[in-house]
């Protein structure tokens, strides 16, 4: 298919593509499962809305394809795409209602068919309102590509502000009722499931203020931080990173158990992502069996503190250097037959080494030391000074502390004599080491910082679980981490928090999520390789930063490290 | 006084006996080219030399200390410092970065130095900072530090690349044809770098080169290699004269292309 080929049709080519899609997305249950929620209360619900984004993303695409045939014709191509989308989708009814799909598409229920058709009674109406809709969703798509770029920016934030919002109902809840006058507007914003009708109008208007305004002010308001003395500029930081600190303490107080839950689970991930991208994000060692030191943190705190173990009985203080300096040493360890190893071998080996790790734990051989199948239980909470660190509120803090120790460890080292060694032997390991770089002492320094980093985790792990089990080490998640990383950004390391906000944090909140992870794990990695391939956080921010103070002076302000 | 000597060096793949028996001495701040046609086995002396490839036989000696069975990282820090020939920077780091990682075996700083911060640490790298500023200004890329090195256009690419072999502080430094892709001013001016390196820093130069312009130019001393084996060496005029150098450039006529074959 030439180019010329595709431009001509992209009504009919990209129709076909998104009608594909809402049938995927129609049979493989994620619409009816997402249909037990409202994102506007009584309005439309989760499922819908799916459908609907789904919808106007491929005709917005339609109609920045179509533009140049000039806006009549582009019209109707972006008409046709959204009447090909519902076409298929009712075709989809059709087929469903005649012949019994769900021997091979078990999702193909008389509910999704209900969904589908809006929930119409009769088969007449609810095809026509298919159509309707699918017409009607490309019609506004396309208006929306021809608005001018300002009001579309305004009216997309404003659109998915709804949106967000609406998905998050569970989070934002807890947060607002905490005082008085918020929760009386989170009472007026949120219905029990959905936001209510007027809510989601005034949050629209609300958001597109905000957007519209801040659009006008934002080049404003950065002139003036930087017309401001550097000393105020570095006043106006500190007071800026002291507020998010300020946050970051009285958060689990706000936001209850169960978010803390989820913020532990986050924290975790991020003390096992900092490490992880030492390994593969600096020195480009590609690293699939991190769980192992993970596992050998996890297991040597429960064996040194768990009572049913009963050789050691230590506190979890105690425990806890003995399972890091492990951990570091199980690193170098596991270095040193893969030093020659490049690339795909090094993958490859290191899986088997993680697997190695989680087979040992569950061997029967070895269950009056390890626990077996059974795993260890009765690991004794951490404490100090007599505050102990039980629930998810607490162990929280305890997070806190290892992200800190670890993010600042990692800080130190990327801009050091060693991060540099790191970062030349991602780039070319031959010239690296014709700079006069020790290949064997710099890959085993990677290996060992980053397994150090996952025994810390792990060790925080086994005291917030109070146990451990062997299929708690699986390879899911060191593939986990590595798509947490990849999807931040390789080697940057706000990329790593907000990878573990996206790929743990959110399937987290939205539980209808849960089920379909692994898919929009993979649907996020094919969109951020198409569209974002260094991340959503990349490092290059820093060499930004460094770019603006070499202009200011022609020298690079304050010794880096 | 000899700075580099290679003593019957021999370097073989699989049957292909790529270096046979060679033999060159190198003296101490000079300028001295390797040429010859395509596959005579160039590159491969370099390698060689800077331990990328582990000589069947022979020997290579920096002031009297043998530079066989080093690693690379090993032979850099003994001084001897190399660019390749296709260029190989570290693509995603900066020009400045780029310089630094050249500078690393100079610096001593600790892995727990590092981590803590201690003042002796970050002397070192306020130092390292300002040597390698001092050295992209000698290599002409001053205010480009912060650049990619992926994005620098290609004559700074090549500079770059001597400047992050500078770095190591060689007493010997290999150049791999440095002016491939040069016009003429272009060449020249690298030609005029290459003397002030040896000038200024008393660096002996080591220089594979196509353009006979440049080779001829700047050299000392010539040797011309051709199927691993030197075939001529001598001063720029020696060389160009040499009958044998003219054959194994041009060829002369099939009859005694057809005789070398049979010898």
């Amino acid at each position: 298919m030439n180019p010329a080929q595709t431009q001509k049709l992209p009504g009919i080519r990209m129709g076909l593509i998104g009608g594909v899609c809402l049938v995927i997305l129609a049979l493989i249950g994620i619409v009816e499962a997402f249909n037990e929620r409202h994102i506007v209360a009584g309005v439309i619900s989760m499922g819908h809305t799916l459908l609907l984004l789904t919808a106007a993303f491929v005709a917005y695409l339609t109609a920045a394809r179509s533009r140049h045939l000039g806006f009549g014709r582009a019209l109707g191509h972006v008409l046709l795409a959204g009447l090909i989308m519902s076409a298929m989708l009712a075709l989809l009814v059709l087929v469903g209602r005649a012949v019994n799909l769900r021997q091979v598409f078990i999702n193909a229920s008389p509910g999704l068919y209900q969904i589908l058709m809006f929930h119409q009674e009769s088969l007449a109406a609810g095809m026509a309102l298919l159509l309707v809709a699918g017409l009607l969703t490309a019609f506004l798509a396309g208006l929306l590509h021809v608005a001018p770029q300002r009001l579309r920016r305004v009216l997309i934030t404003a659109l998915l502000g709804i949106v967000v919002v609406g998905l998050l109902q569970d989070l934002l809840q807890p947060i607002l009722g905490v005082w008085a006058p918020l929760a009386t507007m989170s009472g007026w914003l949120f219905e029990v499931s959905g936001l209510s009708l007027a809510g989601a109008l005034g949050l629209a208007v609300l958001v597109a203020a905000v957007t519209a305004l801040w659009s006008r002010q934002s080049a404003a308001v950065r002139a003036r931080i930087q017309s401001l003395a550097p000393d105020r500029q570095r006043n106006l930081k500190w007071a800026a990173i002291l507020i998010g600190l300020a946050v970051l303490l009285v958060l689990p107080g706000v936001l209850g158990i169960f978010l803390s839950e989820v913020l532990t689970i986050i924290g975790l991930y991020v003390l096992l992502g900092l490490g992880l991208n030492i390994v593969v994000g600096f020195a480009g060692l590609l690293d699939l069996g991190y769980v192992a030191f993970f596992a050998i943190g996890s297991y040597t705190v429960a064996i040194l503190t768990s009572p049913e173990i009963g050789a050691y009985q230590l506190s979890f203080w105690q425990a806890l250097p003995v399972a890091v300096v492990l951990g570091t040493l199980a690193g170098a360890l596991l270095g040193i037959p893969v030093l020659k190893m490049r690339g795909d071998y090094l993958a490859i080996t290191t899986l088997g080494f993680g697997e190695i790790i989680r087979i040992l734990v569950l061997s029967d051989v070895l269950r009056p030391w390890l626990g077996g199948a059974q795993g260890i239980a009765r690991i004794p909470k951490a404490s100090i000074l007599g505050f102990e660190f039980s629930g998810p509120q607490e162990i929280y803090y305890l997070l806190i502390a290892g992200c800190f120790l670890v993010g600042f460890v990692s800080w130190r080292l990327r801009d050091s004599r060693l991060g540099r060694a790191w970062m030349a032997m991602r780039e070319d390991e031959d010239v690296a080491q014709a700079m006069g770089i020790n290949l064997v002492s710099t890959k085993l320094l990677a290996f060992a910082t980053g397994a150090g980093f996952s025994a810390l985790s792990g060790a925080i792990f086994a005291t917030k679980l109070g146990s451990v089990y062997p299929h708690s080490f699986n390879v899911m998640i060191s593939i986990n981490i590595l798509c947490l990383i990849i999807v931040g950004g390789m080697g940057s390391m706000p990329g790593v928090i907000v990878g573990a906000v996206a790929l743990v944090g959110l399937p987290e909140l939205l539980r209808e999520f849960a089920e379909y992870r692994l898919l929009v794990y993979g649907a996020a990695l094919v969109a951020m390789m198409l569209l974002r391939p260094e991340g959503l956080w990349p490092e290059a921010m820093r060499k930004r930063e460094l770019h603006d103070n070499l202009n200011g002076t022609g020298q690079p302000d304050a010794p880096r490290g | 006084m000899a700075a580099v000597t290679i003593k019957r060096l021999v370097k073989q793949f699989g049957g292909l006996v790529a270096i046979d028996n060679l033999d060159v001495e190198v003296k101490e701040q000079s300028i001295h080219s390797i040429i010859g046609p395509n596959g005579a086995g160039k590159t491969t002396v370099f390698n060689c030399i800077t331990g990328f490839y582990r000589p069947e036989g022979g020997d290579i000696l920096l002031d009297d200390h043998s530079m066989v069975g080093l690693l690379p990282d090993q032979i850099v820090q003994h001084g001897i410092a190399r660019t390749y020939q296709n260029i190989r920077l570290f693509p995603n780091l900066t020009a400045m970065e780029n310089i630094l990682v050249g500078l690393h075996s100079h610096l001593k700083a600790g892995y727990f130095g590092i981590v803590l911060g201690l003042p002796a640490t970050r002397r070192e790298e306020q130092e390292a900072n300002d040597q390698a500023l001092q050295l992209l200004n000698f290599v002409n890329l001053g205010g480009k530090g912060d650049l990619l090195a992926k994005n620098l256009p290609y004559g700074d690419q090549r500079r770059l690349e001597i400047g992050r072999a500078l770095a190591t502080r060689p007493k010997v430094l290999l150049l791999d044809e440095p002016a491939a892709g040069m016009n003429p001013k272009e060449s020249q001016d690298l030609m005029d770098f290459i003397r002030h390196l040896r000038d200024e820093l008393g660096i002996t130069i080591i220089l594979i080169e196509h353009q006979m312009r440049v080779v001829m130019g700047i050299s000392e001393k010539v040797t011309v290699l051709d199927y691993g084996k030197k075939i001529a060496e001598g001063t720029p005029a020696d060389v160009q004269s040499n009958p044998q150098v003219v054959e194994a450039y041009l060829g002369r006529g099939s009859s005694v292309q057809a005789t070398r074959a049979a010898s």
